[in-house]
């Protein structure tokens, strides 16, 4: 443990060396010594679900993006906190079960909502 | 050490409010998609969701009522506090929100858009208020401001036909999220000078920084101040820090401008309160007092000449609403002069100061908080009432003129309007002279005359907008083919408990002062 403040930063910014190390170095070989046989599809950038945005951020795409990707945070999320908890299921006890058995139910709540509000289902 | 603290159900006493409103807002979710069945087949089905909320506004108001009769306490390892400021501050924001669920049952019927949705936000909003109002600690803090601030985004927006709600939606969210990281940024600043996030050993952590003159964390904590102090104050909408308020007032459905304005202001100063009373103590202490001093004088001043020439009232509504804050900058400035006597500019000393000057700022500060809820619900009540959906998109919906004649076209509604147009210029005997004269007091007492007298000054600087919606009601006449939209009882219910409460708190503010004596003290401070 250093007492200067700024030479405690110093292992940061070895490994943000590396990383940029590593980054250029790896790019560098494969275009170096890579293939390339490049058509226009392959040449687009790439992007989940809609076509490629050709400049405008306007450009208006279907809500359900939305909504499963906020689904998908919700529950993710959820088991981020449902690790730990199992984790340490037995030290916690019955009221660490009691608390988790609110959160999820809680989730629940959400989760019978959004299906019954039908946004489960893709093709509507 | 055992992993798990010792819990009592005592701990869930004060949680007990926000657990009713929560619940109330998951039943509404579930009778909204569960009860489709009844949808459409009559006028009145949906009046349900308008009584369940106010029912359950009423049972968590009255339960937080019975929690100020505790002693006041640190629950959840200090994460929390029960203490009877917060618990008043729950009470008001939960009669904000039974009155705006009264104001929103007919104005939703009008435009087709009654949905469990909104009823449920505004119960999870009023939620995350109560849970900000007696957080002790940074992160619970910023956890209890996203509840209450994401909920009132989506209200905002609620609306979503047009451009103006969206504009609202839009506005609100990115000015707020920013907001939310400013304050996010100060309270690791303040966790980075001090080593914890618990209010109180925040406390006793910069007390010991301040006393050693050789530290030299003292700017850190002045930067995390800072950023704390301007997270909060875009919440309560605080020059220069109030550009959003207007814009987001006027686009968000009328009901759901009435409850930003007093259930988001009053838990965001009740934040304000107990952070600062934690850090300001403790640093140089003619900081804060310049802090909020400037913040109080900008904002009384440039509220109300902003207001001055809207001839939309909604927007002057909510400049008028800016200015209000800047009132009650003026309390919390009067909390943290006692500890500031020497050495200030425009701080005139005619008294020896003393923690009942504080505990005599708080009370006003609640007070004030009581009147403004009253008399704003009731005046964005009326103007939810006479504003029809087909003007909203051309933008001259909450025009002045609209106004022309009321008193002979309804004339309930025009002294109702009255009087909530001169409680909120602070004209005797209403609500909001009452309010104004308690906070004065306070500053008075504290020898704040500088602040005191600005805040006089555009106090009568305001009357002139008041009066004028006021002349249009009862000296011009009504235009030739204005409609009225029928009556709905909800509004009229609140309409009538709000210009009866304007009234009686004006005449007999001690019905509710009498209550506010052990609400002085903040729990630990």
């Amino acid at each position: 443990m250093t007492s200067s403040p700024a030479a405690s930063y110093l292992p940061i910014a070895v490994v943000l060396l590396l990383a940029v190390a590593m980054g250029a170095i790896v790019s560098s070989l494969s275009s170096l010594f890579g293939p390339k046989n490049p058509n226009p599809v392959k040449s687009t950038i790439f992007e989940a679900g809609s076509e490629p945005a050709p400049g405008t951020a306007r450009q208006r795409f279907a809500v359900k993006f939305y909504v499963v990707a906020l689904l998908f945070i919700v529950f993710d999320v959820e088991t981020v906190f449902l690790y730990p908890w199992a984790v340490n299921f037995r030290a916690l006890g019955w009221f660490g079960y009691a608390e988790m058995f609110v959160f999820a139910a809680t989730l629940v709540v959400g989760l019978v909502y959004v299906w019954k509000k039908g946004a489960l289902s893709w093709e509507t | 050490m055992p992993p798990i603290p010792n819990l009592t159900a005592a701990d869930f006493l004060p949680l007990w409010p926000a657990v009713v409103l929560s619940l109330a807002g998951m039943v509404l979710l579930l009778s909204e998609v569960f009860l489709k069945a009844t949808e459409r087949e009559g006028e009145s089905v949906r009046t349900y969701q308008a009584v369940f909320t106010v029912g359950a506004a009423v049972l968590a108001g009255g339960l937080a009522l019975s929690l100020t009769f505790e002693p006041a306490r640190a629950v959840f390892l200090a994460f929390a506090v029960l203490d009877p400021f917060s618990s008043f501050i729950t009470a008001v924001a939960c009669l904000g929100l039974a009155l705006t669920a009264l104001l929103s049952d007919g104005f939703l019927r009008q435009r087709q858009a009654e949905r469990g949705e909104f009823y449920a936000l505004l119960l999870f909003a009023t939620a995350g208020m109560s849970l900000l109002a007696l957080s002790n600690e940074l992160i619970m803090l910023f956890v209890s401001l996203e509840v209450m601030s994401i909920s009132t985004y989506a209200l905002a927006a609620y609306l979503r036909r047009g451009p103006r709600p969206t504009e609202a939606g839009f506005k609100y969210f990115i000015l707020g999220a920013f907001s939310s990281a400013l304050f996010l940024y100060g309270a690791a600043l303040l966790y980075s000078a001090s080593g914890t996030t618990h209010l109180a050993g925040l406390a006793s952590e910069l007390g010991r920084i301040f006393a050693d003159p050789s530290s030299d964390r003292r700017l850190v904590v002045y930067c995390g101040m800072a950023l704390v102090a301007a997270g909060l104050a875009f919440k309560v909408a605080a020059v220069p820090f109030h550009m959003w308020a207007p814009d987001v007032y006027e686009g968000a459905p009328t009901p759901v401008t009435a409850l930003m304005s007093v259930g988001v202001k009053a838990a965001s100063f009740a934040a304000l309160v107990r952070v600062f009373l934690a850090i300001g103590r403790h640093v140089e202490p003619q900081v804060p007092v310049l802090l909020f001093s400037t913040l109080a004088i900008l904002t009384m001043v440039l509220g109300n000449l902003l207001a001055l020439p809207q001839r939309n009232v909604k927007r002057m509504l909510a400049y008028s609403s800016i200015s209000h804050a800047g009132y009650l900058l003026v309390g919390v400035t009067a909390l943290f002069v006692p500890q500031a006597r020497a050495g200030l500019p425009g701080v005139t000393v005619l008294a020896a100061g003393t923690r009942a000057d504080q505990a005599d700022a708080l009370r006003a500060i609640l007070f004030y908080l009581l009147t403004y809820t009253v008399t704003a619900v009731g005046a964005f009540g009326v103007v939810g009432a006479l504003e029809r959906r087909e003007d909203e998109t051309r933008g001259f919906g909450w025009d002045v003129d609209r106004f022309s004649g009321l008193a002979q076209r309804r004339p309930g509604w025009a002294v109702a309007m009255a009087a909530f147009m001169l409680s909120l210029g602070g004209i005797p005997p209403l609500a909001g002279f009452m309010g104004k004269l308690l906070v004065f007091r306070a500053a008075v007492d504290s020898g704040l005359l500088m602040l005191v007298v600005v805040g006089v000054l555009t106090s009568a600087v305001g009357a002139y907008y008041y009066l004028r919606v006021v002349v249009y009601m009862f000296m011009r006449p009504p235009p030739e083919q204005a409609t009225l939209a029928p009556h709905q009882w909800g509004t009229e219910v609140a309409l009538a408990v709000t210009a009866a409460a304007v009234v009686l708190l004006g005449v007999a503010p001690g019905l509710v002062t009498r209550w506010l004596g052990p609400a002085g003290h903040l729990f630990g401070q």
